[in-house]
């Protein structure tokens, strides 16, 4: 019996075997693994492994017998049918995610077919750039317009029209790339046989400062010769289902990816580009896919923030949903995402994961502000992966509805989400002073009065006569009584300078504990200043370089300005010169422990408080060290100007040469090592 | 002080006549560097190499052997003859023949002249019509093919009862051999004794670089016959042999054990923005296996790399690549050539060929089968048998465990230095195994990572001393001790493999490559971002010191890592050491630990089988080539019944119900990497790929999980797979040797199978009728 089932079953593995033989297409429908892995990017614009987001589905080879030959576009219909652009073959290929043959179009009619696009109504428009056409068919096939280079004079003359990419809106009017047409998207309208509307979405040429500076002072031979300053024509284009299109321009690197409102302007900001990019399509949930040219497909939502990069070049081993080069994307009703690889001659199917389907809806939600609503998929996108950012940010902003502010911090901390970090935060504060204004006043006239006692008591009993005499005692300490000769210096730089340069205050010990000071201080400021005002991600640390930089400025700024002075018949020493520069940073010293308590209490909309601290703290030890250097080495305003001017002359000669140094003797360690490596070989063979 | 000074003044002095000899030495390499580089454009126009298969595609095609000068089965003489198979040999191919006695089903070693098109080359022609393959080095960068029919060659043949052995002379290349072939019963043996390889060395360049042992056993042409190719990659997969239409470029190609990280392979890494590697790594190749089946007339054999199995390839190359027709082989590979930098800039280098080559034995088994088991399940089975009956690997308690590992510390950095981020601690570990126990979980095996002092990464680990912010060592010790009990056993985890860079800063006991510079791992992580591999005897004395100061409180659950995955060639101290030798030395290590200690090895290597309780992150997918057609679990039916294998971890699969149904399937149980704090503490350590393992976002999975695969488990417990089918509708059909059927319904719809209805995306435990 078993015998005999085993048999049953053999032969029903044979038939099963000839089945999948015939049916001829992918036949392994599900990957545990991926071949590549998916990125996403956090708040800080680093790049952070996550779950995968599409899974390679389906690879189709051809469609029924039908291979394709270097095919250049494809677009998928809302009912799954797949138009390819078979540029090889001169046809337009249509089949469906089965690998099934569903019709050919377009046989002897079309040249080199290098873009095609269906409406709605399934008509199918093809740019085809040797028949410097774009053709319109209907859904069986049949041809129904023809539209050639357009008779406008504003298309310019001398211009030939060799279209190879398309897209329509829902009036039918056509937006089409033309090769070598720098002019931007040309925008035809079906009326009377092709109407040229004008250019559209056209690109800016970039121009730096460094390019106007030269081309103002350079003669019209010279500029003849620079490299033309021509926009980038874009690449590819897309349609969104509100009827405005999509660009990407190789080049334009942040912006590369453009999102074209009816007047031609770009809705989206500065992004992470692909380096090449191939081909764009928007999704379903006003997100939108770009895909490189070496197989890394992007996709951003609406903001053009990215939320996922995957996929790869295949590196020769040939894995499943790797490409070798893509022409074209395109994306399904149930966000499969279809690429096309011309090189493989081949469409290559991802399916969205359980994952991706949870963070469409959540962005979803979320971008139409039903925060509440999507804090459910976004808790299981976060319970997925913790540390996805864009998840986190819309948590948090989801947390900020419902007045629960905590969370909300802790959410916009994590997604490095300033704004709402500090909107919660301001709640937060506002909470607390609210509860707590009474004990806060009462403790501030608590203080007061206490300091009044004291200041009573020592007016009648002498009670602080003892701290004061040890105070005294201490200044007769030398580096003692320098310290607080810093703090006479810092409120009269004048007379202070005086006692530097003549009464003996110049010295080693008080200037150096200053500049310790200083550092900790800045190293402090730095790393755990609140997070609003913290220019280093967290977790960063870089102490030491933070301290050297700090020594070598201030080394080099004795050195240079001693050596400008000398020869200059200034009258300072390197000790006096050390002196001042150090005792300069004293309003640092002073006020950045107010700058670091403000950063810790105050949100962006008291920004402007810290940022007054800073400018009177870069101003007084700008005009602290300026005075010092006059008095000190008794000069004139002018010689100061001068001094200064040489000085940072001085420190750019001597950068000059540490880096010349630098580099011969990197050379010099190169040719060691190279010695080395030269006696290891002649050892070893 | 003076002593001190003396040294300073005689390294003042060698440096001084190292600046003094330099002009010199850097003429010497500037001639070198342009002898290497008339040597690559050399390579390039001459030499036929290429990496996989080595065959020069141009020339022009030989054209189709007239019928009258074929080679048929009459030019063959039966050399051997057993109770199932009668040998034949024609003695210039060294071509053999095997036919099977009840069916009469053929297998040919040599391209026939009957079945050649005649489209190949002279040099393919030759490859495939020859029974041995042999590439020659010449001048460190040529390869020459060097086989029976284009080079001139002597065989002389010795016959024995049971087959033949032949002495083989290549005059040109002045390489000598002899290949032994013998018929057991079902089984076919082909071996290169060590002894019998000879390099004369003519003109002193002339050296072996590999051998292929009849690549073109059981080839078929294009579609001619029903049937797969077994490959070994990932758990298990298929090619068919249908008609590929010449859509792929390159077939299967595979180091056994994996890359060998000794020789400093040029790669070629595409980044996105320069910087991220998006491309994971390929699967390795766990077991020393490829296999033919030939369906349509129920013949099929399992090839085995019994020998020199450490330094081989698997090679499965379907049709179209380079030639019409489907084969596989293994390729032993005795010497490589590798690149010797001059410098550190990698600008100067040249090619060295290996100073000696491989020694080891060359041999394969083929076991022969046919009718009913001549499929995969066949072979799966067969090499159980093989295991089993060779003693290569024992039975070991299957029972069902659910697997939980914990990650214990990593480092983030923090000011100048680096400070502990504490994920999971002995307390949140008992507190988690409380719980668990109280929602029904039985039994559990737990791998703790990061437990040591300083953290995951701080590696190696030299003593048992765990880390404090974890609890310290006692409350570890009395962790493991009391969980045992309750059956939840708690393995420490211990990479022994590797060293980190930051927190160790001595190189000398660092693993130098073959072109002795010190083998680098990069990790482009951001706290530690290089590490080194530890010298193979290091680890040996390393892990042993350990394990000592282990068991001495008592403990004696070890999961080893690392070492358990990779083999590689390296060079200590001015000798040379193959990847058999690390394999001996990590065998050596491992089975010497196994006597003392409860092991269980992460991904072990086959010839590691013996010595582990436990198969721990069992592939259960394949590495995704384009022209595998088919996954079949060939690893899980082999291993089922005798060792208890564990998945990858579920927490990062995106499609967690399709990674259920194949656990169901091929017997693997269930693994989470979970941690009590939430991962985004990890953010800035090493760790920071971990995006979700928070114990209470996986508990509900972990029950659940638990509850059913112990369920299906306990039906199965003990038993072996004997058959696995893949039916209509996405239903697989798993037998046991108990009589339990497992189905597993993969597709969308709910299907009817053998009288049973299976669910969508489910299974059912059945009896066999």
């Amino acid at each position: 019996m078993k015998k005999n089932n085993k048999i049953v079953l053999q032969f029903i593995a044979v038939c099963l075997f000839a089945m999948v033989l015939i049916s001829g297409i992918g036949q392994m429908t599900t990957y545990a693994d991926t071949p590549y892995k998916t990125y996403t990017i956090d708040g800080y614009g680093s790049i952070n492994e996550t779950m995968s987001a599409y899974l390679p589905v389906e690879t189709i080879t051809k469609f029924g017998e039908e291979s394709l030959s270097g095919p250049n576009d494809l677009c998928v219909t809302e009912d799954g049918e797949i138009y390819v652009a078979d540029t090889g073959n001169s046809r337009v290929v249509v089949g469906d995610i089965e690998g099934n043959l569903i019709k050919i179009v377009g046989e002897g009619t079309l040249k080199t077919p290098m873009g095609v696009y269906v409406t709605k109504d399934k008509h199918i428009y093809v740019a085809d750039r040797d028949a410097e056409s774009v053709f319109e068919f209907d859904s069986a096939g049949k041809l129904l317009n023809q539209y050639g280079k357009p008779a406008n004079p504003l298309y310019g003359e001398s211009l030939s029209f060799l279209p190879i990419k398309i897209t329509v809106n829902d009036a039918g009017v056509m937006y089409i790339i033309c090769e070598s047409n720098t002019n931007g998207i040309v925008e035809i309208s079906p009326t009377d046989g092709g109407t040229f509307l004008g250019y559209f979405g056209t690109n800016f040429a970039s121009s730096d400062l460094m390019t106007i500076i030269s081309r103002t002072i350079m003669t019209d031979e010279q500029r003849a010769k620079m490299v033309s300053n021509i926009p980038s024509t874009p690449d590819n284009l897309a349609i969104d289902d509100k009827g405005l299109i999509y660009t990407v321009t190789r080049g334009d690197e942040t912006r590369t990816l453009k999102h074209l409102n009816i007047a031609g302007t770009n809705l989206l900001g500065d992004l992470d580009y692909a380096d090449i990019p191939a081909a764009v399509t928007a999704g379903n949930h006003d997100n939108v896919y770009v895909v490189d040219q070496k197989g890394y497909i992007y996709e951003y939502n609406n903001d053009g923030a990215l939320l996922y990069v995957f996929g790869g070049p295949d590196d020769g081993t040939q894995r499943v949903g790797l490409s070798t080069i893509i022409t074209a994307i395109a994306a399904d009703n149930s966000d499969r995402i279809y690429t096309l690889d011309s090189d493989k001659a081949q469409i290559q199917v991802y399916g969205s994961t359980e994952f991706t389907d949870l963070l469409h809806e959540a962005l979803y939600l979320y971008s139409k502000g039903r925060y509440t609503e999507s804090k459910e998929p976004l808790a299981r996108v976060l319970e997925m992966n913790s540390m996805f950012d864009y998840a986190n940010q819309a948590m948090g902003r989801a947390y900020f509805q419902e007045e629960n502010y905590d969370m909300a911090l802790t959410y916009a901390r994590l997604a490095k989400d300033y704004r709402g970090y500090s909107d919660s935060y301001w709640e937060i504060r506002n909470v607390w002073l609210k509860r707590n204004l009474v004990a806060v006043l009462f403790v501030c006239i608590l203080l007061w009065a206490v300091v009044k006692l004291i200041k009573y008591l020592d007016k009648k009993k002498q009670i602080l006569a003892k701290p004061k005499a040890l105070g005294a005692k201490m200044k007769e300490n030398r580096v003692m009584s320098n310290l607080s000769y810093a703090k006479y210096f810092m409120r009269h730089p004048i007379d202070g300078s005086y006692g530097i340069a003549r009464e003996g205050r110049a010295s080693w010990a008080a200037p150096s504990v200053i500049l310790v000071i200083f550092i900790l201080e800045y190293v402090i400021n730095k790393y755990l200043c609140g997070f609003l005002q913290k220019t280093v991600r967290e977790g960063r640390y870089e102490i030491f370089s933070d301290i050297g930089l700090v020594l070598i400025v201030v080394i080099g700024l004795t050195i240079c300005n001693y050596l400008v002075c000398t020869i200059n018949e200034g009258e300072g020493t390197v000790k006096k010169i050390y002196t001042y520069f150090c005792y300069s940073l004293l309003p640092y010293v002073f006020l950045t422990p107010v700058n670091f308590i403000l950063s810790h209490v105050l949100t962006s909309n008291e920004q402007f408080l810290i940022n007054m601290m800073d400018m009177l703290i870069t101003g007084w030890v700008l005009v602290l060290a300026v005075l010092a250097i006059k008095e000190v080495n008794n000069f004139t305003a002018a010689e100061t100007a001068k001094i200064i001017a040489l000085t940072i002359f001085t420190i750019l000669i001597l950068a000059l040469l540490i880096f010349i140094i630098y580099v011969l003797w990197a050379q010099v360690f190169q040719f060691i090592s190279a010695i080395f490596g030269e006696v290891v070989y002649r050892i070893g063979s | 002080m003076a002593p001190r000074i003396k040294r300073l003044i005689s390294l003042l002095a060698a440096a001084a006549l190292f600046v003094a000899s330099a002009p010199a030495a850097s003429l010497y390499a500037t001639t070198i560097d342009s002898e290497t580089e008339a040597g690559a454009e050399g390579s390039e126009s001459e030499s036929p190499a290429d990496s996989s298969e080595g065959t020069d595609d141009s020339g022009p095609a030989t054209g189709r052997i007239p019928e009258s000068e074929w080679i048929t089965i009459k030019d063959y003489k039966k050399v051997a003859e057993s109770d199932t198979y009668i040998m034949y040999l024609y003695e210039p191919r060294l071509s053999i023949m095997l036919e099977n006695k009840k069916t009469g089903a053929i297998i040919e070693s040599t391209l026939s002249d009957e079945k050649d098109d005649g489209t190949s080359n002279k040099t393919w022609t030759g490859y495939m019509k020859s029974g041995i393959v042999i590439y020659a080095i010449i001048k460190a960068t040529n390869t020459y093919q060097v086989d029976l029919v284009n080079n001139k060659n002597e065989l002389k043949y010795n016959y024995t009862d049971n087959g033949f052995s032949v002495d083989i002379y290549f005059e040109e290349y002045g390489f000598r051999l002899t290949v032994e072939v013998t018929l057991e019963g079902d089984e076919l043996v082909v071996r290169i004794p060590e002894e019998s390889i000879e390099e004369e060395m003519i003109d002193s360049e002339r050296y072996i670089s590999n051998i292929s042992l009849f690549p073109f056993m059981g080839y078929t042409y294009l579609d001619d016959q029903e049937g797969y190719m077994l490959v070994p990659d990932g758990n298990g997969a298929l090619i068919y042999l249908d008609d590929k239409e010449g859509r792929y470029n390159n077939g299967f190609s595979q180091l056994i054990y994996g890359r060998d990280e000794g020789f400093d392979y040029s790669k070629v890494e595409t980044l996105l923005w320069n910087r991220y590697q998006t491309v994971t790594n390929a699967n390795k190749v766990i077991a020393p296996v490829f296999g033919m089946a030939h369906t349509g007339e129920q013949q099929a054999y399992l090839g085995i790399v019994e020998k020199g199995d450490t330094r081989a390839s698997i090679e499965a190359h379907p049709n179209g690549v380079s030639v019409n027709y489907n084969r596989c082989f293994a390729k032993f590979l005795l010497r490589d050539v590798f690149i010797q930098p001059l410098n550190n800039s990698n600008s100067g280098t040249v090619q060295n060929p290996e100073r000696d080559r491989t020694h080891t034995d060359l041999q394969v088994r083929y076991i022969l089968l046919s009718g009913e088991d001549a499929d995969y399940s066949g072979m799966a089975v067969s090499y159980r048998n093989y295991l089993l009956d060779n003693g290569l690997v024992t039975a070991k308690d299957t029972a069902y465990n659910t697997r939980v590992d914990f990650l214990g510390t990593d480092r983030e950095e923090f000011l100048v230095s680096t400070t502990a981020v504490t994920m999971t601690t002995t307390d949140n570990i008992e507190e988690i195994y409380g719980e668990l126990q109280d929602s029904g979980v039985e039994s559990l095996l737990s791998v703790y990572k990061g437990w040591q002092k300083g953290g995951i990464y701080s590696v190696p680990i030299k003593k048992y001393k765990a880390d404090g912010k974890i609890g310290g060592t006692s409350a570890l010790t009395k962790l493991i001790k009391e969980s045992a009990e309750k059956n939840y056993n708690l393995y420490l985890y211990n990479d022994a493999l590797r060293m980190n860079a930051t927190t160790n800063m001595t190189t000398f006991n660092a693993v130098k490559m073959v072109n002795k510079r010190t083998l680098k791992e990069e990790t482009r992580a951001q706290v530690y971002d290089t590490f080194y591999y530890l010298m193979p005897n290091k680890t040996n004395t390393t892990l042993n010191k350990f394990a000592k100061s282990y068991t001495k409180n008592g403990v004696n659950n070890l999961a080893l890592a690392g070492i358990s995955d990779s083999l590689f060639s390296y060079s200590s101290q001015g000798d040379f050491y193959g990847r058999q030798d690390c394999a001996d030395s990590y065998q050596e290590t491992i089975a010497g630990l196994d006597e003392d200690l409860n092991l269980v090895l992460e991904q072990p290597m086959s010839y590691l089988w013996n010595y582990t309780d436990a198969f721990l992150d069992m592939p259960l997918g394949s590495s995704d080539y384009m022209y595998l057609d088919e996954e079949v679990p060939f690893l899980s039916i082999v291993l089922k019944g005798i060792l208890p294998m564990y998945s990858d971890y579920v927490n990062f699969e995106a499609n967690k119900t399709e990674f259920f149904l194949q656990m169901v399937e091929s017997g693997v149980y269930p693994s989470f990497y979970l941690t009590y704090e939430n991962s985004s503490a990890l953010i800035y350590t090493n760790s920071s790929d971990l995006y979700s393992t928070e114990y209470s976002i996986y508990k509900d999975t972990v029950v659940e999980y638990d509850k059913a695969l112990r369920e299906v488990a306990s039906a199965v417990e003990g038993a072996y797979i004997t058959e696995h089918t893949k039916m209509e509708n996405n239903v697989t059909k798993v037998v046991y040797d108990n009589g339990v059927v497992i189905y597993v319904n993969y597709s969308d719809s709910e299907v009817s199978v053998d009288g049973m209805t299976i669910d969508a995306l489910s299974y059912k435990v059945g009896e066999a009728k």
